[in-house]
């Protein structure tokens, strides 16, 4: 490791526009994660435009900051409303909520907070020692290699990222259909481009992932406003008794220890996303205490292991984003857009070309962790506030910012009709039940999917004994078509997800909220 | 849903083969001396979605049976219906008027609109909901990102 470009990394994370990049970006995660309904990849969608401006690394600080902040601020809406921001802050309620209703609402914020920093850094840490020798290893491999693994991932994100794992696959079929469109590498011809122009270049990402995430989210937050409008808000008020405590700290830190282990271990597998982390964390807390029956009922070791578990993820996600380039989750999906928007590729290829940057954003990484505590110690009164801000008042203005990103990209009327048909295409997926996740994966990784494909192919000249002599590549076609099987055997046979599903708002958290309920509490 | 996933199914498979017979003979291009087809992934993603698409449809109908529920149900909810579908209506409006004017000047009132159609009745939450998120806006693209009005 050359340390002169480390200590050049921690400089310029260090310096002011850094601090400012960082810190908006935290800060608006915080207020976008307090608003119950709008979730990180909500978040990052919206704010991708806003970066078109700023340096590499401003701007995947940035990004990184608003995703970390959204994750510590979805905690405050849990707790305090009982509605989670996100599907993955659901666990946090479970106990966050019943505190907050026993007179100690900031005792119970306070808890969430320390644990999502203290789970968000020593995840990022240990993100910074396994993604490096990872992508080492990485770079090593060839195009057998990447196209076997993309595909694993794919099959992987498919069955685990929620609901029917044909279902996943018919969105990832969608996501690589349509990823293919523009002019072909290879042969220079267009493909499906129906004589647009526009499409040339591909369909435009901005429009895509707004359109399916942010957009499309609006338009179910719209609907559900017609059943849902009353909230159940604790109000913060000054207690002399209401704070953490150093008992309670003591009590917590096992568990914060716990909760990033698991955060860590959920996050670095594609696919299964901060939910599972959280719950499978609560979980495990529940099961190792020796009074599991104050779970639920404002147990301060609950909100550790729910935060903790929540904020892990997070930094984990980028362990195979950095270190193979595959995206974990949307998120980090939306990360891999961003650094294309900016001419960089992630991946192993990141650490040999760009060490620097690399490095900054590890760096920038942790100066987000320090920016989120402070922020959300000193400013847990403000934040609280903002959990009155009625849903129906959120909506117009989000989309406001969605057609307004569309239009700061450039893209004009064109950009505009394809970032509603997005909408519309997120929107029923969402109805029904087709994995948006996979789909966004598959349209981010297609590129890269058939750039490897065609590569082997040339190298291999249609040979397939040659990945006799690639055990990588085979160990990894091997184990998709085994996760395939068991995937499939487990959806026909059982009919069940492997995962629960992602975020969709507060109905479905509170689905899930029920079901883990039971089944932690049998 | 088993209903539901029927129809969605039956989408997919529709969407898959107007893919795999009309869109990608005649749109993906064709180059026989390239190694690979550029019409192979294409070929590949939409075959997946239809063998997916059938499983899904075999396993909602299986359900279906088993529930002794029928294809079709005549019971529509049309206020749900309709809630469901204004926003897109609303929107699509909004996105028309963007053809010929900048975001920045209709910004306003499109936020208003739906603030008022979603319920909101307050005057003074009207007008500063609308206002602030467009001169951030204004100051976003002007003076920071100096892009110009956009």
């Amino acid at each position: 490791m050359d340390f002169s470009i480390v200590g050049a990394a921690i400089g310029e994370a260090l310096t002011l526009s850094s601090f400012i990049g960082i810190g908006g970006g935290v800060l608006l995660g915080y207020i976008i994660g307090v608003i119950p309904g709008l979730s990180r990849s909500v978040a990052i969608a919206i704010a991708i435009p806003l970066t078109f401006y700023m340096t590499p690394y401003i701007a995947i600080s940035f990004l990184i900051g608003l995703s970390k902040g959204t994750a510590a601020g979805s905690a405050v809406s849990a707790i305090l409303l009982n509605a989670p921001g996100e599907a993955s802050s659901a666990a946090t309620s479970l106990d966050g909520y019943p505190m907050a209703k026993q007179g100690k609402p900031k005792t119970a914020l306070q808890i969430g907070l320390i644990a999502s920093v203290a789970g968000d850094i020593l995840a990022t840490i240990i993100l910074i020692f396994v993604a490096i020798p990872f992508a080492r290893v990485a770079l090593l491999f060839g195009p057998y290699e990447m196209a076997a693994i993309l595909a694993f991932a794919l099959v992987f994100i498919a069955g685990l990222s929620g609901g029917n794992l044909f279902k996943g696959l018919a969105a990832g079929g969608l996501g690589i259909l349509l990823g293919t469109i523009g002019l072909d590498n290879q042969t220079g011809l267009p493909r499906m481009t129906f004589g647009f122009p526009e499409l040339m270049e591909g369909m435009p990402l901005i429009a895509v992932a707004i359109g399916t995430l942010a957009l499309s989210e609006m338009f179910v937050q719209s609907e559900r406003l017609r059943k849902e409008r009353a909230t159940m808000a604790v109000k913060l008020e000054h207690r002399p008794d209401d704070h953490i405590t150093w008992p309670i700290l003591r009590m917590i830190t096992p568990t914060i220890l716990r909760g990033t282990g698991i955060g860590t271990f959920v996050g670095a597998l594609p696919g299964l996303g901060p939910s599972v982390g959280s719950f499978m964390s609560y979980g495990m807390a529940q099961k190792a205490s020796k009074t599991p029956e104050k779970f639920g009922k404002g147990e301060p070791r609950g909100i550790a292991a729910a935060e903790s578990a929540d904020n892990a993820v997070i930094p984990a996600a980028l362990i195979p984003l950095f270190g193979l380039g595959i995206p974990g989750n949307v998120s980090a999906a939306l990360l891999i857009g961003a650094f294309a928007i900016h001419g960089i590729t992630v991946g192993p290829l990141l650490l040999r070309d760009e060490p620097e940057l690399l490095y900054s954003i590890f760096a920038g990484m942790i100066v987000a962790s320090f920016i989120m505590l402070a922020l959300g110690w000193f400013g847990l009164m403000v934040f609280a506030q903002i959990t009155r801000v009625p849903a129906h008042v959120v909506i117009p203005i989000v989309i406001f910012f969605c057609l307004a990103g569309m239009m700061l990209q450039g893209y004009g009327a064109f950009g505009l009709i394809i970032l509603i048909a997005f909408a519309a295409l997120g929107f029923l997926m969402k109805k029904y039940d087709y994995s948006f996740v996979t789909f966004l994966v598959a349209f981010i990784i297609t590129p890269m999917l058939e750039l490897n494909l065609r590569q082997s192919i040339i190298l291999s000249r249609g040979d397939w004994m040659i990945l006799l002599n690639r055990p990588i590549a085979l160990f990894f076609i091997f184990c998709t078509l085994v996760a395939l099987a068991m995937l499939a055997y487990r959806t026909v046979t059982v009919g069940k997800p492997a995962a629960p599903a992602p975020a969709r708002g507060q109905t479905e958290t509170t689905a899930h909220q029920e079901r883990v309920t039971k089944e932690t509490n049998p | 849903m088993p209903r539901h996933s029927f129809w969605s199914g039956l989408a997919v498979i529709g969407f898959a083969l107007l893919a795999l017979n009309w869109v990608i003979p005649n749109y993906a291009g064709v180059n026989p001396l390239a190694q690979m087809p550029p019409d192979l992934v294409p070929r590949i993603a939409s075959w997946i979605m239809l063998v997916s698409g059938i499983i899904v449809v075999i396993q909602a109908t299986v359900e279906m049976v088993r529930a002794g529920e029928k294809p079709v149900s005549l019971d529509i909810d049309w206020p749900d219906l309709g809630w469901k579908l204004w926003p897109f209506a609303y929107v699509a409006v909004g996105i028309y008027f963007l053809t010929f004017l900048k975001v920045t000047y209709v910004g306003a009132p499109l936020i208003a609109g739906m603030l008022f159609l979603l319920g909101e009745r307050r005057w003074y939450i009207l007008i500063g909901c609308s206002i602030a998120p467009v001169i951030l806006l204004y100051f976003l693209s002007v003076y920071l990102m100096r892009v110009g009005v956009i």
